[in-house]
């Protein structure tokens, strides 16, 4: 689903963001990207979501080598990628409904196809009761929510997570992690960068670790510092 | 596009005006006086222009020969004169005709015809010319002049009011595309800054919408209705003053100078305004379409 060979960004001021990268992330997995800060994460995330282009190396999503899309593709990539960030991104001037219904707008869904998945994935996500609230009158957990149902209810197959739960106190953060499990055991794939080893301890999944750029530790199943 | 969409864009399209009042209102008012100058200039120009054709019917170039002509010469001159450049008619005009006219004109019974008739007949033969536009009455008259047997003392035609006519249409014509220009120029410049900050009031929307995929033409469109929607008022505000103000002003003249609707009649409001209000509209939507496109090249990186 996700293949990453020989991956490296230099920023063009010359601070190495990350550095020859192997990677590859099958259909259905759930995987932590970890590291101190500064290690290299969001630098991984943007790649994926080619926000940011690489200097060398090739990164392959859903068998598309994304490194020759032209812009014009590129929109049509990341209807491929949902993705959720530590500070939710909502958009405060709209309702918690409007700001899902949203992802599905600008892609041009039907008004039909949208009045039905948006109430389906409120509900999903714990937030059936608040589709009338803005999102100043959430908890941080809500917004989150929030930004978990936009980013999910066009159904992309490939969920995107840099440090979701870094804005949150960590009983909140644990509601979301449950619900990201959901999500991943109805087949989405997730990609989930954090540094928080709490939870990565807690959930078992596949742990790549980052320092300075490089991947140091890939493991299929455990916590934040198990060997290899 | 879904009609969805549609809605989507203009609804968009107005919030964003309408959270940037200011700039949308001095924007609008830009708009509106260059159209203002376009749509008067305009205005002016056609009425000159309509009078200088109602009058190339009427005026043209007569020449009037002294004494008795042979009707050798007569064709022969008038084989010359066709054959000058901007000439479009000769007509030979025997002093009959002349005195036929004369009498038309006046009346048959006027006391300056009596002991007139075709056997003592002091009129000239004469020569009518039509030319194909007033400006080229000079040439043809430089080339009348070359003719043998025609001088200046000859030929009439009707000089100071038609040149004075070309001169100020003229004037009207590059003033007015000056101005037009200038406000032009202006009003793309107040656009590309009304759509820039409405750019950079929507940045976090415009974030979100590249992550969950809104391609690029999605995110530009309701910035270009923006500017369309600019575009169009600042016609349309003009274009409705416009019209009443013609009808007015040309009732006005004729009420208050009546002798002058003898000789001079304007152009209808109909006929003005069916040129008038499309093209203030087309012109409005482009510069707001400019402006909006200007501004989306140099601040909006999608
Ligand atoms: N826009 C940028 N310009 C230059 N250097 C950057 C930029 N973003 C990140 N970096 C550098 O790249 C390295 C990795 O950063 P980042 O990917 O943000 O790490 P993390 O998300 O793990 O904290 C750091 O050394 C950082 O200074
Ligand atoms: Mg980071």
């Amino acid at each position: 689903m996700i293949r990453l060979q020989n991956v490296t960004k230099v920023y063009p001021n010359g601070s190495r963001g990350v550095e020859g990268l192997n990677l590859h992330i099958k259909k259905g997995d759930f995987v932590f990207i970890v590291g101190s800060s500064g290690s290299g994460k969001s630098t991984l995330i943007k790649l994926l979501l080619k926000e940011l282009d690489p200097t060398s190396g090739e990164i392959i999503i859903n068998r598309v080598k994304t490194n020759d899309l032209s812009r014009k593709q590129i929109p049509y990539l990341r209807r491929n990628l949902g993705v959720v960030f530590q500070d939710f991104r909502l958009l405060p001037n709209k309702t918690v409904y409007e700001n899902v219904a949203f992802a599905m707008r600008v892609i041009e869904a039907p008004s039909r196809i949208i009045r039905r998945n948006v109430p389906a994935v409120l509900s999903l996500v714990g937030l059936g009761q608040k589709g009338r609230s803005y999102p100043n009158q959430l908890s941080g957990g809500e917004q989150q929510r929030t930004a978990l149902a936009r980013a999910i209810v066009n159904n992309p197959p490939i969920l995107i997570c840099d440090e979701p739960t870094g804005n949150l106190d960590p009983e909140t953060a644990w509601g979301i992690m449950q619900l990201l499990d959901d999500i991943n055991k109805r087949g989405t794939t997730i990609v989930m960068a954090t540094h928080a080893r709490d939870i990565v301890d807690a959930m078992q999944k596949r742990v790549v670790t980052l320092n300075k750029g490089h991947i140091i530790r890939d493991i299929e199943k455990g916590g934040y510092d198990d060997e290899a | 596009m879904r009609p969805s969409t549609i809605r989507y864009f203009l609804k968009e399209g107005f919030s964003g005006l309408r959270k940037n009042l200011l700039m949308t209102v001095a924007s609008i008012i830009a708009v509106a006086a260059c159209i203002s100058i376009m749509s008067f200039s305009y205005c002016v120009v056609s009425n000159l222009q309509y009078m200088m054709d109602q009058m190339e019917d009427s005026i043209g170039i007569s020449v009037f020969l002294e004494g008795d002509v042979t009707s050798e010469e007569i064709e022969s001159l008038k084989t010359q004169i066709s054959q000058i450049e901007h000439v479009t008619n000769v007509t030979y005009v025997s002093p009959a005709d002349s005195l036929d006219k004369l009498k038309d004109e006046w009346g048959a019974d006027e006391d300056i015809f009596i002991g007139l008739d075709d056997e003592n007949n002091p009129l000239s033969h004469s020569f009518q010319i039509e030319l194909d536009q007033i400006e080229s009455q000079d040439a043809v008259l430089t080339a009348l002049h070359n003719i043998e047997g025609i001088n200046e003392d000859n030929v009439e035609y009707g000089q100071s009011v038609s040149e004075l006519l070309v001169k100020i249409s003229n004037v009207f014509q590059i003033a007015g595309i000056i101005v037009m220009l200038i406000l032009g120029v202006i009003s793309v410049m107040i656009i590309v800054n009304t759509i820039r900050i409405s750019v950079v009031n929507r940045r976090v929307e415009i974030n979100i919408m590249k992550y969950v995929g809104a391609t690029d033409w999605f995110i530009r469109w309701p910035f270009i209705i923006e500017g369309i929607i600019i575009g169009l008022i600042g016609a349309i505000i003009p274009s409705l003053l416009g019209l009443p103000l013609y009808a007015k002003t040309v009732s006005l003249f004729y009420n208050y100078v009546p002798f002058v609707a003898n000789f001079i009649r304007f152009r209808l409001t109909g006929d003005v305004f069916s040129f008038v209000l499309p093209a203030a509209l087309l012109f409005g939507i482009l510069l707001g379409v400019v402006g909006s496109v200007t501004s989306i090249r140099k601040h909006l990186q999608v």
